[in-house]
């Protein structure tokens, strides 16, 4: 085989290989390698932390879903609570309501019994004195006669008596 | 009629002799040089156009090839110890590569199809593992010769086990780059000898099987680059791990 025949290359062929393979790593090493090695870890660093960010928003979402749910249900409960305060507050307002107009109605109607009562006592006071004044009146010119003070008293209560019953009469 | 390891032989282009010794330029020198060429200048465009984030045709190309060796790299070394070697690593891919595959191009030269090439080589990257094993681990870097769990009783058999295994690594490494690219060049040269020297009527299956074998060839040219920087990420890894 000419590989092992022509011996006295293989000093060429070693020296410049080896030479050549330095020049290389050389050159590929300070000039090739670095950027394209740092734009693949550059990459891979940033597709890493867009991964990482995504799950971490997507989390972040998640739990801000979860925090307005719980949020949402605890306003339901809430809002149902209020009305539900508001139903029976209405409720009590509304029996207070009628407590008092029902109260004001006795009272309005006991107050116009009352003036009814003292209306009529007047009334009747006034007639009986008015009576009085009248009987005596035309008793004194029927009679032409001038009584002493207690024959007239008598009379006149009598007389009054008298004009009382017959009004009660009347009114029955 | 022309022998089929004729295309092995060296022409000298430029003689250089220093001090007894023949630093001649010849053709597989030349060859060689015209595939490094091809490295050099695809790597200058691609970085010359400045790398970005978002990488061209070309870069992206290069990207995946120096992932590929730095995946490996890291896999048999190491993430931490193994980001120093990635350039040596990377370097000794694209060399072998380019070596390789240029030798396919008619009428060029395989310089890994001499065994005083590959053998440098394997040696270099042998005496870089000692290098490296004891700088790391100073003497107990012998222990790379006792493999753990190993019975005291049979260290006196294992250890001479263990340097004829360490000293096959280089031998194996050199032989087997060599082997694969004489082989299949010889092949090519057999069948192509016969494509031309048969009748046409006869010869066109010869000449289609040199076209399926060159074929053949370039994965062959891919595989052994593989195989033989991934052994070296191998033996490194050993060396600094010690088992």
């Amino acid at each position: 085989m000419p590989q092992f025949e022509d011996v006295h290359f293989f000093s060429s062929l070693i020296f410049w290989s080896l030479i050549s393979f330095g020049i290389l790593f050389y050159l590929l090493k300070k000039f090739a390698f670095p950027p394209i090695l740092n734009a693949l870890e550059e990459r891979e660093k940033k597709i890493r932390g867009d991964i990482e960010d995504a799950e971490r928003i997507k989390k972040e979402a998640q739990e801000i879903k979860k925090e307005l749910e719980e949020t949402l249900q605890a306003a339901h409960g809430k809002a149902e609570m209020i009305v539900q305060l508001a139903n029976e507050e209405a409720k009590k307002l509304q029996a207070k309501n009628l407590r008092e107009t029902e109260a004001k109605v006795r009272q309005i109607q006991k107050d116009a019994e009352q003036e009814i009562q003292s209306s009529r006592n007047k009334l009747l006071q006034e007639i009986r004195s008015y009576a009085a004044t009248l009987t005596v009146a035309s008793t004194e010119k029927f009679l032409k006669k001038v009584l002493d003070d207690a024959d007239k008293k008598r009379l006149v209560a009598e007389s009054i008596e008298q004009v009382i019953e017959e009004l009660e009469k009347q009114r029955n | 009629m022309e022998s089929p390891l004729d295309h092995f032989k060296i022409h000298t282009i430029i003689p250089i002799h220093i001090g007894g010794l023949d630093l001649s330029i010849n053709n597989a020198v030349v060859a060689m040089w015209a595939g490094l060429a091809i490295v050099v200048g695809t790597f200058t465009l691609a970085v010359s156009r400045g790398v970005s984030p978002v990488p061209g045709k070309l870069q992206s190309v290069l990207e995946v090839a120096l992932e590929f060796i730095r995946n490996m790299v890291f896999e048999f070394i190491g993430e931490e110890e193994g980001k120093k070697y990635i350039p040596f690593i990377a370097t000794l891919f694209l060399f072998i590569l380019a070596c390789n595959l240029i030798g396919l191009v008619p009428g060029s030269y395989t310089i890994t199809s001499q065994l005083a090439v590959t053998g440098a080589f394997a040696v270099g990257i042998f005496i870089l593992t000692l290098v490296i094993g004891f700088r790391r681990h100073g003497i107990n870097f012998f222990g790379i010769l006792v493999p753990p769990g190993v019975p005291k009783i049979i260290i006196p058999l294992i250890v001479p086990i263990e340097i004829i295994s360490m000293l096959a690594r280089p031998i194996s490494l050199a032989v087997r780059l060599f082997a694969n690219m004489t082989a299949g060049h010889t092949v090519l040269a057999v069948l192509f000898g016969l494509a031309m020297t048969g009748p046409l009527w006869l010869g066109w299956l010869p000449f289609g099987f040199t076209i399926a074998i060159n074929g053949l060839e370039i994965a062959i040219a891919l595989i052994q680059a593989y195989i033989f920087t991934t052994l070296t990420c191998v033996y490194i890894g050993d060396v600094i791990k010690l088992h």
